[in-house]
């Protein structure tokens, strides 16, 4: 085994054919399906917009025709977050009149939902608020995005509304205490047996976690939610306790996993108010540890070139993954190497890819991700990556027979 | 005009039949209004009679029935509202004055939007709440006193299946706007056929017709003009009534009043050759009548195709 010199430019291009339709699909999803060419260019603006600017992270489920001969698109599903779910609106544009503003069907179990209108003793007309509504303007991209943003809004009000009117003590208690944090939410969930819950979805730690990393390529703030779901009970005497969970914004699974978090126990009687002070001082901790381990993880892939020169590809921000070409002899393969966040207690995943082998479909053999192979957290990082060399100068004797056995099954 | 629950929606099927055809025939969505009266029909079961409180059970129970009989289909939509919801009275006054039939008053709206979910949307609800809340003078006429007056708060919504089937082809759901819950409900929508289930339905139906009423008085040109003399009526008048004949008489195709009159009675059997004559040229006038529905028809379709390739050029597909 030696450091490849000459196979370099020719297998990073194969890397880079074999990976980047996978992850442009995935980075591009939303933008395909708008620029599938069917909505009237005036809509497809305002969506759009909708989906590269807002605060929230929208997506679109479907887009489909409501006219006749289904030539243009002029309704879609979009999905709007809201506590830490999705809720599913059908805005419904006409394509023979682009010009006029979109209508909203929400979803049939807030059927009690009818934003810009107030019931009561206004006759004339009823009594509205001014709404994002009135004066459309076709023209302007930003209007669909203006209007989702003030129904989430109003959303968030109207289920407020609907907890606080539950005659549950309890619930109103917390909601009396908690509801002056910033970005709290709550709604009305239908849990087990026809009996409803309310789930609470609180922002914690006051913190700008973008900010925390070097480099960071995140587009929408990132934040840590405690999920709370607490039975209604209608009578204070027996309460249990509420469900209770962590949940982080998607992308900030490459910093730090929150399912890993232990949480401390809700002891009887306890509130809100109370609990979470705790849990944000574990979770002050547990970032402090995820920034640290983002150092060894780097340092550990910059000792990788000692022993297999460069790696090809390497994640330079969270330094979770990197590829090193490897050879023995004249077979040539590559090192796939994957660092959990709970790297160096947890070792390195490796999983080796032939250059010179494909299966029938064209791709090129695998290996099973290799995780068992020696190992100690205490070791110096240098060590680290020798032991793992050494391994693999045993490992790719088998790999290479595993490579031409599964050729000759072809 | 109070805000009572109804028992139920009525329509008849061919009312309905042609508001399906209208939707399904646009290119796009579709809105109009819905006319007709609303019926408390007798209850059959007297048994209430005995009850010691009639007028307690009756309050609980609805027994109104909205009978849509007519509508008006703008073939688009934000026809008589703006994007907010807020009536736009001037173009809900012509709709309304435009269908002014004696027995009809506005009753609602209905709203027809391709594969959609069958529940109303934010725009509807607002819609039909300023509907309902109108206390202007919308009915198209006061004749019918004894009916019971309502506000337009009858909604109903057609649409058609998220995935296209080849049997089931339409949904339809009907709802009352109620003005003190602020809200929809739904309710049941009965359609008005013939057979013996709907008898009781026709026992009450009082029919109305959009046809005017002609006067059929039997009198030739010649002896009119003579009356119209004599009467002395404006000069105006006389040349349009004269007209009038005139017009008629082209399509008599010299079969005056008088020369028809011979057609009836014992002298008929001799005028059979006449009779055979005058059934002929009106196959004639007939066929040419179809071919010219026909030629105004592809008219109306050309500038219909015209009408679509402009709103495509402004919507940016040009």
């Amino acid at each position: 085994m030696s450091p490849p010199n000459t196979h370099t430019t020719k297998t990073k291009t194969e890397s880079e054919r074999k990976r980047s339709p996978d992850s442009r699909d995935r980075a591009s999803d939303e933008r395909a399906m708008v620029a599938d060419g069917t909505l009237p260019p005036l809509i497809a603006a305002q969506l759009n917009h909708l989906l590269s600017h807002s605060s929230h992270s929208l997506k679109v489920d479907q887009i489909w025709s409501g006219c006749k001969n289904a030539q243009f698109s002029d309704r879609f599903t979009l999905l709007v977050p809201f506590c830490l779910d999705y809720v599913k609106w059908d805005v419904v544009y006409n394509a023979q009149c682009p010009w006029v503003a979109p209508d909203v069907i929400f979803a049939a179990e807030d059927e009690g939902f009818y934003p810009f209108f107030v019931a009561g003793e206004g006759q004339a007309n009823g009594q509205r608020e001014k709404s994002s509504l009135e004066d459309w303007n076709c023209k302007d991209p930003a209007r669909l995005m203006l209007l989702v943003h003030e129904l989430r809004d109003l959303y968030k009000s109207y289920q407020m509304k609907r907890v606080g009117e539950l005659d549950d003590e309890r619930l109103k208690f917390e909601i009396s205490t908690v509801l002056s944090r910033e970005g709290i939410e709550v709604c009305m969930i239908s849990g087990s047996e026809r009996l409803e819950d309310v789930k609470f979805s609180v922002p914690l730690l006051d913190m700008n976690l973008n900010k925390l990393v070097h480099g960071c390529p995140w587009r929408h703030q990132q934040m840590i939610y405690l999920q709370v779901v607490f039975p209604i009970s209608r009578k204070y005497t027996s309460s249990s306790p509420p469900r209770i969970k962590l949940v982080s914004s998607s992308e900030l699974k490459a910093l730090l996993s929150v399912e890993d978090v232990k949480l401390p126990i809700w002891l009887d009687g306890m509130c809100m108010a109370e609990y979470l002070p705790a849990v944000e001082d574990i979770l002050k901790a547990q970032i402090v540890e995820a920034i640290a381990a983002i150092g060894a993880r780097r340092r550990f892939i910059e000792a990788l070139a000692s022993q297999f020169g460069r790696p090809l590809e390497a994640d330079s921000v969270f330094c979770r993954k990197a590829t090193v070409l490897a050879a023995s002899g004249v077979f040539t393969f590559l090192v796939h190497i994957s660092l959990s966040t709970q790297f160096p207690k947890q070792q390195p995943v490796l999983v080796l890819q032939s250059s010179q082998h494909f299966n029938s479909q064209g791709t090129p053999v695998m290996s099973p991700p290799l995780m068992d192979y020696p190992w100690s957290p205490r070791w110096e990082t240098s060590q680290m990556v020798e032991r793992i060399y050494e391994f693999l100068a045993e490992e790719c004797l088998s790999f290479k027979k595993y490579c031409n056995d599964s050729q000759f099954q072809q | 005009m109070d805000d009572l629950p109804l028992q139920k929606i009525a329509i008849s099927g061919p009312t309905l039949a042609s508001l399906i055809q209208r939707f399904s025939s646009s290119s796009g969505d579709v809105d109009g209004l819905l006319f007709g009266h609303v019926s408390q029909p007798t209850p059959s079961n007297l048994l209430e009679d005995d009850l010691p409180e009639p007028s307690s059970t009756r309050s609980d129970s609805p027994t109104l029935v909205a009978n849509v009989t007519g509508f008006v289909c703008s073939g688009t939509v934000s026809s008589f509202y703006d994007s907010a919801g807020r009536l736009n009275e001037p173009a809900l006054r012509r709709f309304v004055t435009d269908r002014a039939l004696p027995g009809q008053s506005l009753l609602g709206w209905f709203v027809g939007r391709r594969r959609t979910a069958l529940r109303p949307s934010l725009r509807e609800f607002n819609v039909s709440s300023s509907l309902s809340n109108e206390t202007l003078t919308l009915t198209a006429n006061s004749q019918i006193e004894d009916s019971v007056k309502i506000p337009p708060c009858v909604f109903i919504l057609l649409s058609t299946p998220l995935i296209a089937q080849s049997i089931h082809t339409h949904d339809h759901r009907a709802f009352q706007f109620r003005r003190s819950s602020g809200a929809f409900e739904p309710k049941s929508m009965d359609v008005v056929n013939i057979g013996p289930g709907f008898r009781v339905h026709y026992g009450a139906f009082s029919p109305n017709s959009p046809l005017p009423w002609l006067p059929c008085v039997v009198r030739d040109s010649s002896s009119m003009e003579i009356e119209e003399d004599k009467r002395r009526d404006g000069l105006a008048a006389r040349r349009a009534a004269l007209k009038e004949q005139k017009g008629l008489d082209l399509y008599a195709e010299g079969f005056d009043v008088g020369r028809l009159g011979r057609l009836m009675g014992s002298e008929a059997a001799n005028y059979t050759s006449e009779l055979e004559g005058l059934y002929e040229k009106m196959l004639v006038k007939l066929e040419g009548l179809a071919r010219n529905v026909e030629k105004s028809s592809a008219k109306v379709l050309e500038q219909e195709q015209r009408n679509m390739k402009l709103r495509s050029k402004f919507a940016g597909f040009g």
